[in-house]
């Protein structure tokens, strides 16, 4: 029997960290997720939240450290913290960061670049901290009883999502996807919004029955027209993709920075609506820091 | 000439605004659990300055007596101004705003459901 998998949201805010009074419910940290299964935790991004996540591994007195580390992609917001994430620097840890194929160096390559003296004080060699870069095979990865799969998203500069099986437990990290730009019937949608947005199989088989859906919903419907490229998905297009899937749970992630708490509370409403309108028993919900569910 | 700057009736000169009166009335220097369905409610519940825990057994601080409650189901603890939310490992869960969680850092408002008893979270102001 497999151990529960407990999900940590350390940062769940888009593009660039926003602390402050009105974003204080949310968060202000940029996209930074862990899935703890037994003593190993699996890492999912290292934007600003990833730092927090450091002193709080630090306090849970484990003598050695296993992370996995899985990247979305390189963008600033998705690995600005790793600088700051305390057990890199600890000699007695083990880090493990995965390029979505083989040959790939790109994650390496780039968590190097940002600790370049013109970036950063400290270079990526002073680690103390055993990093080891690993690939995907064909898209998947067993990793001792947790099968984690990946799939490419449209985001400029590329993006992927990443599945986690552990025992009967589905969990998908799905973050800077602008799922808009899939759409199966978007001169529908622009005529109707209350249609379903329907989603290609590929996509929607890579989510399929999820305990969790962690899922970039930035913008609003209102919002999205102005925002079209800039590789981010609408809510309300998150909870079609939940529905579609016959995901459990969806947490809708990457929240705009413009966007103060109430203006998140406003968008998860909608998109609960939908859903309700749609019969669906999905429960969706936006995405905080400080927040850990227990899985499985 | 009356004082035309004298206290104001808070109550009287902007009733209805219950968010303004609320803000007056609530300068409060600790955070409190309002108790609003459940055995004992209504009622406001004073959180300990380390840790509070929840339950229907003795070894609770809260004791709340409801078949739905684990002995010791949910800690409330406090580390400067936040207050984080634990579930021990109860057999019906801890739900924050409808999501059932392991747990969370509290902020003013929410609510807080464990078995039949249904919590508002108010936090300290200032």
């Amino acid at each position: 029997m497999s151990s529960p998998a407990i999900v940590r949201f350390w940062g769940t805010r888009g593009s660039i960290p926003t602390p402050g009074h009105k974003t204080r419910r949310y968060g202000g940290n940029t996209s930074c997720v862990e899935i703890e299964v037994g003593d190993r935790s699996f890492i999912c991004d290292g934007g600003t939240g990833l730092r927090e996540l450091g002193l709080d591994l630090l306090q849970r007195g484990r003598s050695k450290l296993e992370a996995h580390l899985f990247f979305s992609h390189m963008h600033w917001d998705h690995i600005q913290g790793f600088p700051f994430f305390v057990p890199a620097y600890a000699p007695n840890n083990d880090l493990y960061v995965y390029e979505t194929a083989p040959g790939e160096d790109r994650v390496q390559r780039l968590l190097h670049g940002q600790m370049r003296s013109e970036y950063f004080p400290v270079s990526f060699a002073d680690l103390g901290a055993r990093v080891e870069g690993r690939s995907f095979i064909d898209g998947v990865l067993d990793l001792d009883g947790v099968t984690v799969r990946c799939l490419e998203q449209n985001h400029p500069g590329r993006s992927f999502a990443y599945s986690f099986e552990i025992g009967a437990t589905k969990i998908v990290y799905a973050t800077d996807s602008e799922l808009d730009f899939l759409l199966e019937n978007p001169e529908e949608v622009e005529r109707d919004p209350e249609v379903l947005r329907r989603l290609p199989s590929s996509v929607v088989g890579f989510v399929e029955g999820a305990d969790l859906l962690i899922a970039d919903g930035q913008y609003t419907d209102a919002e999205y027209p102005k925002k079209r490229g800039w590789g981010h998905a609408r809510s309300n297009t998150v909870a079609d993709l939940a529905l579609q899937a016959g995901v459990k749970q969806c947490a809708v992630f990457h929240h705009d920075p413009m966007h103060s708490d109430d203006l998140v509370d406003d968008k998860i409403a909608r998109a609960k609506e939908r859903l309700e309108r749609a019969g669906s028993g999905c429960l969706v919900f936006g995405a905080r820091e400080g927040l850990a569910l227990k899985l499985g | 000439m009356s004082n035309s700057r004298s206290e104001p009736d808070i109550d009287s000169t902007i009733a209805g605004d219950v968010s303004i009166v609320d803000s007056h009335r609530g300068a409060r220097k600790e955070p409190l659990l309002e108790q609003l369905r459940g055995p004992g409610s209504p009622r406001k519940l004073a959180l300990l300055p380390t840790e509070t825990v929840i339950g229907r057994g003795t070894q609770a601080t809260i004791q709340i007596e409801s078949a739905l409650l684990s002995r010791r189901h949910v800690a409330l603890r406090r580390n400067g101004p936040d207050v984080t939310l634990v579930d021990l490992d109860s057999q019906n869960g801890v739900y924050v705003n409808g999501v059932r969680v392991h747990s969370a850092v509290l902020h003013e408002g929410d609510t807080v459901q464990v078995g039949d008893v249904v919590l508002l979270f108010r936090e300290a102001a200032g």
